[in-house]
């Protein structure tokens, strides 16, 4: 609401967001613990569960930590107007964050980086030839921002797809490591994401072995790369039966 | 109308499903005859509620209120701000409601729902209109700093009675809202106190270090209706909202003294004694929510 900000007095945070995050000296890097006292491989504990709006196809809610993440799927629906005749079915993906997500307050506006990632991540494992003519609607909002947001946003997505029935190759699960000088950390948080030298994120379908998206940013050695993407490798594998327990676990519930 | 005739004939073969999509109304008509509704509720009473506290860490102060499908999550956000000169002891609260595309198939991204402006200028009047917080304890260093609570509140399931669950989850959040220790550094800005320097000898005193909790006079919560003929629906869901139009919301504080009553035109036209019905059932619910607001306060002390 621009009209809004207008009138409302200028305002700022309390918290020393201008102090420069320091850095530890993680040179040597033996005797350096986790802002959240984890082992340097040991992933967030997460909370999955399906159907978590009432009023979507699917949906999903997923907890890594502090990151908090809803996926509503909506459709297959009518495509916009506007739309070209396809063949194909259509996959559109939209990600927000609240106001409240982050320390300092934001914005609350869509996320256009992270909607066309998303995007890019799914639509290899979607069956598009089992909806021609229509659009399957992926919306996320991020409740809380903790760090290593895409990749959770990815995982709880697909869930979501499961839950509203639509075709999939497999499920996709994601997972990022962050460098830290001579480390490497699995699921990091953003206090460790605001001081990383490098990051990597695959997310891939586990069953399948194959990867749909994979990102390499900063500074990276061969062999480190070769080794960050075997960690994320297992750590897809891992939470790709994860989530394939989650939606077992809502049919033997409603057996029951 | 022909379609509408042949109908009678073709409802006892049809699926109840399949009828209640073509024929909506006649649909819930036939339940409002027998006194219950499509979820087995009775006309006058409101979905299961729940409420939990502290749902948001980065938040100072959070709420997530759930009534039926319904979801709201209600964030505060405190931040320091110059008073204006006419209210120098005043800080400000600025309530803004979102609609985000997860909540409803009837929303898309880029396109704000018209519901949402509505309720969010509803929630406004409500909360700063029935004198529930006064503004004066927001204030910091009299003329120079107080605080502007931002309050955002998120719809991630519209299943109907919106404002009712927006406006109960609104109350929460302030309820569980905790104010951090500031103190005035030398360039007359607020900096905030880190938590564990509070017990120690500081250069620079707090200067709040008794208000930290925001004291509530008689908090509003409300109950929509919907008219239909000579029939009250309390708390409705999204499907009776679409077919029968008519809502009348009734706020009431603490005490049952009247804050605020909306009936926004509809082709049912009340009468007295209807309001009357609706704000009866609207002081019954109050005691109920009333009960789930003391619940969850005193579930987040045991924590």
């Amino acid at each position: 609401m621009a009209g809004k900000t207008g009138s409302m007095p200028a305002t700022y945070s309390p918290s020393p967001a201008t102090r420069k995050k320091k850095r530890i000296s993680i040179a040597n890097g033996a005797d350096w613990v986790r802002p959240d006292n984890r082992s340097f491989y040991q992933c967030r504990p997460a909370y999955l569960r399906t159907s978590a709006v009432s009023t979507a196809a699917g949906s999903a809610y997923a907890e890594f930590g502090n990151t908090k993440v809803i996926v509503s799927v909506f459709g297959p629906r009518e495509s916009k107007k506007a739309m070209m005749y396809s063949d194909t079915g259509r996959l559109n993906c939209n990600v927000s964050y609240t106001t409240f997500s982050t320390s300092a307050r934001g914005q609350g506006s869509d996320n256009k980086e992270l909607s066309s990632m998303l995007h890019k991540a799914l639509e290899g494992a979607i069956v598009l030839e089992s909806f021609p003519k229509t659009t399957v609607d992926v919306f996320a909002l991020v409740l809380e921002s903790g760090g290593s947001d895409l990749p959770v946003i990815i995982s709880c997505a697909s869930l979501a797809l499961a839950d509203a029935g639509i075709l999939l190759y497999d499920l996709v699960a994601s997972v990022s490591v962050s460098c830290l000088g001579k480390n490497l950390v699995i699921d990091p948080v953003s206090e460790e994401e605001s001081y990383q030298d490098g990051s990597l994120m695959i997310t891939c379908m586990p069953s399948r072995n194959e990867v749909t998206q994979l990102t390499v940013t900063g500074e990276w050695s061969t062999p480190k790369i070769h080794e960050a993407m075997e960690l994320c490798l297992g750590a897809c594998s891992k939470l790709g039966e994860v989530m394939r327990s989650c939606l077992k676990d809502v049919v033997t519930d409603s057996k029951e | 109308m022909a379609a509408a005739n042949g109908s009678s004939d073709l409802s006892s073969e049809m699926e109840v499903d399949a009828f209640r999509r073509l024929f909506p109304l006649r649909y819930h008509e036939q339940h409002l005859l027998k006194s219950v509704r499509p979820d087995a509720r009775k006309l006058g009473s409101a979905r299961d509620t729940t409420l939990a506290l502290g749902a948001v860490a980065s938040a100072d102060g959070s709420a997530l209120a759930k009534i039926g499908s319904t979801t709201m999550l209600a964030a505060i956000k405190l931040e320091v701000m110059t008073p204006t000169v006419e209210c120098p002891d005043e800080g400000s609260i600025a309530i803004e409601f979102h609609m985000p595309p997860i909540c409803s198939p009837l929303v898309r991204p880029g396109r704000p729902a018209e519901a949402a402006s509505v309720i969010s200028k509803q929630l406004s009047d409500t909360i700063l209109n029935s004198g529930m917080i006064d503004l004066k304890e927001l204030c910091l260093v009299g003329g120079k700093a107080a605080w502007m609570a931002y309050l955002d509140i998120y719809c991630l399931d519209a299943d109907g009675a919106l404002f009712d669950a927006a406006l109960l989850s609104a109350v929460a959040a302030f309820s569980h809202l905790n104010i951090p220790v500031v103190s005035l550094n030398e360039d007359g800005r607020i900096v905030l106190v880190s938590e564990d320097k509070v017990g120690l000898k500081l250069e620079k005193e707090p200067v709040n270090t008794e208000k930290r909790k925001l004291k509530l006079n008689s908090p509003p919560f409300s109950l929509t209706c919907i008219l239909h003929k000579n029939y009250i629906l309390a708390d409705p869901t999204a499907e009776e909202e679409s077919i029968m139009e008519t809502v009348v919301a009734v706020v009431l504080d603490s005490s049952y003294q009247l804050v605020s009553l909306y009936k926004p035109g509809g082709p049912v036209l009340a009468h007295t004694s209807v309001i009357q019905d609706c704000v009866a059932l609207a002081r019954r619910r109050v005691k109920e929510l009333q009960n789930v607001l003391n619940e969850a306060i005193s579930d987040m002390e045991v924590d």
